[in-house]
């Protein structure tokens, strides 16, 4: 052995000894690295002594590269109740689970999703459990998610559930214990999706070496089981989503990304005949099944929650009909109920002959006389809770936290005298542990912390399925309960590991998907977006490209159009003009605080910064539709812009700002026009940028080649559409009206003129569906056929200020009009409102 | 008594409307002493989907889908009803409250009309402690439930104000009960809330009642209105009370509906495509046989009762 290898070695051997020596879990509470008797379990040893091959700097280094990925992927979660989305914490190490362990965890998981299933269809249907005294009615019709409309609907394809989850640990016999069940609509396995995707990223080796079970066969099922029932032979398949203020939107979109489902707004959706249909750029098109992500209390405002604006009037009619795949259906929340889990062990009994294979804290519905008694004497050692939490009204993901009664017993004896009923208490579990990083003292070692576990299962023609694998959280402090994402609550990859080696699973299997090319029909909603993406992207260069002419930067190299003097008559057209767009507050500012707002001002609305912010929020809603680099370069261009009210810049310094802006604009350009396919929704991105292209172009027109122009007003025009370089080329004398205005306007091989935008958006419309079957332009079409024909046709000496300040107005018609054509949201599109019923 | 009844909603659009779904819940059913002779439902413009069903609580619902474009939406029902109900028991008789609480709460039906129905919250009648405290005075222990009720609806007959200007369709049940006013919608809502805060099941009834026009005057069309109140559950069925006139159910009364509160059983519910505003418009006749249809009209602009 060299004495290098030595030293590795030995380093290896110190840095698992320190990281493993101080490690103690804490007294009577199982710890997923060490057994009772403080020695290490197998399937730790095996990860450590892999992590322990590369050094803590290593493992830094190469997670923080993870890291950035999540960054630049735009991974994130909200947390309930605030606006801001937070970087998605994923921990560094993953929760370990050997595979014998899993095995009887997973037998487990199976069994209570087959329980959860025949107790909704009894529930919803003959309710033999009720009638039995199995299952109090109380406890049905006093929850909240028992929604009386579908009682008597059978699921098309036979099924309430199509993704179960249950919350899982280790009660205080090491043995797997269910916290929660699932079955409203499981949030979690997009998380574990990313959370695997991040972490090959960082440790790719350590995978295969120490045979993790892949996740990819899993979520193939998934979606089968989603489209199962369905009608149609090749289903379109729907993810329903509160949009993207639900704190787990990013995960919605990660989902329908991977499996190919189109996200989807209760706005989207629309009952005719019957069935459920998307409203797409080409129409009405058929959607035949639906991953609810909403509460159930909100899918159809005309049967249940009339107040819900996220559902689809008439969806439970399509259910009726047979005409619709909902999973899971509306209801299925019910089995949340804390007061069912009193009841689940004698269900069990009466439905399968035996006993629950996984058991729970115990529970005690306080309806129940005998059990209101047991209740009234350990009240110390239980945990109450409300049966019906109030609605958040958006899926509730939280495992709910003991609420702190135990210290006003006053008011606690007082809610169990008038209505013991609506209250159920619980045996209270302290949360065993997992390793986790600890850095207190500057060394890194391993420390015990609590963590939840969540566990998923899908159904097949054979059975239930268990995720090989799960969304986990460790909380960073013993004292925090990591039910909720929240600060302080890390995520972790889970890794089972098997007895063998782990075959390598492609998504798809071969054969099993047809060829084709189009994907599928655009929703308007994410048309609206992509448009507006590309109009904002714009605006924000048209911004930033004034404020440079400001600066008399842009185009300083050609020659010197230097319009600094701040008294000088283009200077004040330039102030004035960004004054009219809002991007400053007052035109008087010195010429370094003027350009500086109009690039980075947070309080004015028509600043670089707060179009490109606009841009951002328009591409979150597309997330599943953008790509990782396109979201990255967003992501550059406004922490460049961001400048905040910090030190003073000097204009030099603007300058750089500027030069730096129109380089990652030209980067968005050249990702739209290398990257994205050409399908709809990439025409309406670009038909987004030339229309506002256009339309500034025409303004700064009006503005600096007008009647009066002066030479330092085309040299900014000139500049402002980018075109100073060619134009030098072609004329070596200085610059006068007409050329420039041919120039900027109709000439057709110069990328920036009105000219050529105006064929390209024609392009773009052809390209679109049309809604007419007898082959006639619809008014759109033949405002842009009007418009292009002038401009193919006419001459500079025909374009006067007049003229095209009348045809800026026309392109803004031509906005409109794409708008009220394809747009849900447009200003004349017909919107649903409730009739008044009166009493 | 023999009725015949109708009831004419009429909405009128600033802009025409495209697209119209809705669920009328506007048909009588039969129910304790009262049986329907005949009820049609008629609607116009001719909706281009109809479909009958029943819901959860046993109500007829019809589901329209209109789709030619209109400025004006007309629900007519006309409904003839036999109305021979049996005399209520004496207030201070049959179990007492804590035995009806306690023998709900251990039923085994969720039936439509299962008492368990109505012992939780619901969307208009949440559970406010104060309200429920109010309702504790009428309970004293061992009292009966029949007793306890009747003693509250006359309670909140004498108590509150009725003044169908203080609250709208839409005021939460604890405003009205701070306001010590409101209408028929709102007692119900209010006493239904007190007993389910006692754990007693307690049901919203909507319907009708027959007024008696001034001696000497003819009745005026469309001078009637619907009419809310309460059905307590006591121990082997249900009794109808009548906060609003402090009067038990009688043959006065028709029943339409029966359901947790307001929301089950709002007589037009949906959705329609448009973007103007809308005026409402509801005319009821309730007249006895023999008396003649009434001929003059008198319009009542979103009155309620």
């Amino acid at each position: 052995m060299t004495d290098a290898a030595e030293a590795e070695v030995s380093g290896r051997a110190e840095r698992l000894a320190r990281w493993t020596s101080g490690y103690r879990p804490h007294p009577d509470v199982p710890d997923a690295f060490m057994d009772a008797s403080g020695r290490p379990r197998e399937a730790w040893t095996r990860v450590l002594d892999r992590l322990g091959d590369l050094t803590e700097v290593d493992i830094a280094a190469r997670f923080v590269s993870a890291v950035r990925h999540i960054r630049d992927t735009g991974i994130s979660y909200r947390i309930y109740g605030d606006n801001r989305e937070h970087a998605w914490p994923l921990g560094s190490l993953p929760f370990v689970v050997e595979a014998d362990d899993w095995q009887a965890l997973s037998a487990g998981i199976v069994e209570r999703a087959e329980l959860m299933e025949a107790i909704l269809a009894d529930i919803y249907g003959p309710n033999r459990l009720v009638a039995d005294g199995l299952l109090p009615a109380a406890v049905v019709a006093g929850s909240p998610e028992f929604m009386r409309p579908v009682a008597g609907i059978v699921p098309p394809g036979g099924r309430f559930l199509k993704l179960y989850a249950a919350d899982v640990t280790r009660g205080p016999d090491g043995q797997w214990q269910v916290l929660a069940d699932r079955t409203q609509s499981p949030s979690g396995p997009g998380y574990a999706l990313e959370n695997r995707m991040v972490l090959t990223r960082a440790f790719p080796d350590l995978y295969t070496d120490l045979h993790v079970e892949r996740l990819a066969p899993f979520f193939q099922t998934l979606r089968q089981a989603l489209a199962d029932g369905a009608q149609r032979s090749d289903p379109r398949i729907c993810l329903l989503t509160s949009g993207p203020f639900s704190s787990t939107y990013v995960e919605q979109a990660v989902l329908a990304r991977y499996l190919g489902l189109l996200l989807v707004e209760g706005d989207d959706l629309v009952m005719q005949d019957g069935a459920l249909h998307v409203r797409t750029v080409s129409g009405l098109k058929r959607a035949d099944a639906l991953w609810r992500r909403i509460d159930s209390d909100y899918v159809d405002p005309l049967e249940l929650n009339p107040a819900s604006r996220l559902g689809v009037p008439g969806l439970l009619e399509a259910l009726r009909n047979g005409n619709l795949v909902v999973g899971n259906m509306p209801g299925s929340g019910i089995l949340e109920s804390g007061a069912l889990a009193a009841y689940l062990p004698g269900i069990a009994r009466r439905l399968t002959g035996g006993e629950l294979r996984l058991s729970g804290p115990r529970t005690f519905w306080c309806g129940d006389p005998d059990s209101l008694v047991h209740v009234r004497d350990h009240l110390d050692a239980l945990t109450l809770r409300p049966v019906a939490t109030p609605p958040k009204g958006e899926a509730r993901d939280a495992i709910m936290g003991p609420l702190a009664f135990g210290a006003d017993r006053d008011r606690l004896v007082a809610a169990l005298r008038d209505r013991p009923f609506d209250y159920v208490a619980q045996e209270r579990m302290p949360l065993a542990t997992t390793p986790g990083w600890d850095r207190t003292g500057g060394t890194l070692r391993l420390v015990p912390r609590p963590f939840a576990l969540r566990v998923f299962a899908t159904i097949t023609p054979d059975g239930w399925r268990v995720m090989p694998g799960g969304f986990c959280r460790i909380s960073e402090r013993p004292d925090l309960d990591p039910g909720e994402m929240r600060a302080g609550i890390k995520a972790a990859d889970v890794w089972i590991m098997s007895n063998g080696p782990v075959e390598p699973v492609p998504l798809i299997q071969p054969g099993a998907q047809k060829v084709r090319r189009i994907a599928g029909h655009l929703p308007s909603r994410a048309a609206d977006n992509l448009f507006w993406f590309g109009r904002y992207v714009e605006r924000a260069e048209a911004v930033i490209r004034l404020a440079g002419a400001h600066l008399g930067g842009v185009g300083a190299a050609v020659n010197a159009y230097l319009v600094s003097d701040a008294r000088s008559p283009t200077s004040l057209r330039i102030r004035a003009l960004l004054d009219d767009w809002g991007a400053i507050s007052n035109p008087n500012l010195s010429t370094a605080t003027l350009a500086r707002e109009a690039l980075s001002g947070h309080g004015t609305y028509g600043s670089a910064l707060r179009h490109s912010l606009s841009a951002r929020a328009n591409a979150a809603i597309l997330r599943e539709r953008l790509s990782g680099e396109a979201w990255r370069v967003l992501a550059d261009l406004t922490d460049l812009l961001d400048i905040g009210d910090g030190r003073a810049y000097s204009e030099a310094e603007l300058v750089g700002l500027v030069e730096r802006g129109l380089g990652l604009m030209a980067a968005l350009a050249g990702l739209a026009k290398e990257n994205m396919i050409r399908t709809t929704g990439w025409h309406f991105v670009d038909l987004g940028r030339r229309i506002e292209r256009v339309i500034n172009t025409c303004t700064f027109a009006t503005h600096f080649a007008g009647d009066a122009a002066t030479a330092d007003d085309l040299g900014v025009m000139l500049s402002l559409c980018d075109s100073h370089i060619a134009f030098g080329a072609r004329y070596m004398q200085g610059a006068a009206l007409d050329p420039v205005r041919d120039m900027v306007l109709l000439d057709p091989f110069n990328p920036r003129s009105v000219a050529f935008q105006i064929e390209a958006i024609g392009r773009h419309l052809a390209n679109l569906p049309t809604l007419r079957a007898d082959g006639l332009p619809e008014p759109h079409q033949r405002l842009a056929a009007k418009l292009a024909a002038e401009f193919s046709t006419g001459e500079a000496a025909d374009f006067d200020e007049a003229a095209i300040a009348r045809l800026g107005h026309d392109f803004e018609r031509l906005a409109d009009a794409i708008a009220t054509r394809y747009f849900p949201n447009a200003p004349n599109a017909l919107r649903p409102e409730k009739l008044v019923g009166l009493g | 008594m023999i009725y015949t009844l109708r009831h004419l909603t009429t909405y009128r659009y600033a802009r025409p409307v495209h697209f119209a779904r809705c669920g009328l819940r506007l048909r009588l059913t039969d129910d304790e002493g009262q049986t329907v002779l005949a009820s049609t439902l008629t609607i116009s413009p001719e909706p281009r989907h109809r479909t009958e069903r029943r819901d959860h609580f046993g109500l007829d619902v019809t589901s329209i889908i209109i789709d030619t474009p209109h400025t004006e939406l007309r629900v007519e029902a006309l409904s003839r009803v036999r109305v021979e109900r049996p005399s209520m028991p004496a207030p201070e008789t049959g179990p007492a409250w804590e035995r009806i609480r306690d023998e709900a709460l251990r039923s085994r039906s969720l039936a439509p009309d299962a008492p368990i129905h109505y012992l939780f919250p619901s969307p208009r009648v949440s559970l406010v402690p104060d309200v429920t405290d109010y309702a504790r005075s009428s309970f004293p222990s061992g009292r009966s439930a029949l007793g306890g009720a009747y003693d509250l609806m006359q309670r909140i007959r004498r108590d509150f104000r009725f003044d169908a200007k203080a609250t709208s369709v839409r005021t939460p049940l604890e405003e009205a009960f701070a306001l010590r006013a409101g209408v028929c919608q709102d007692f119900a809502h209010i006493m239904i809330a007190g007993l389910r805060g006692l754990g007693i099941p307690s049901a919203y009834v909507s319907g009708y009642l027959r007024t008696i026009p001034p001696a000497g005057q003819p009745r005026l069309r469309g001078a009637d209105a619907s009419h809310a109140w309460v059905s307590v559950w006591c121990g082997d069925g249900w009794i109808g009370l009548d906060p609003t006139n402090g009067i038990a159910m009688c043959d006065d009364h028709i029943v339409v509906a029966r359901g947790r509160d307001y929301t089950d059983v709002s007589p037009i519910d949906g959705i329609v495509s448009s973007s103007g505003a809308q005026k409402l418009k509801v005319e009821v006749d309730v007249i006895p046989d023999g008396e003649p249809m009434p001929e003059a009209t008198v319009t009542v602009e979103a009155e309620r009762v």
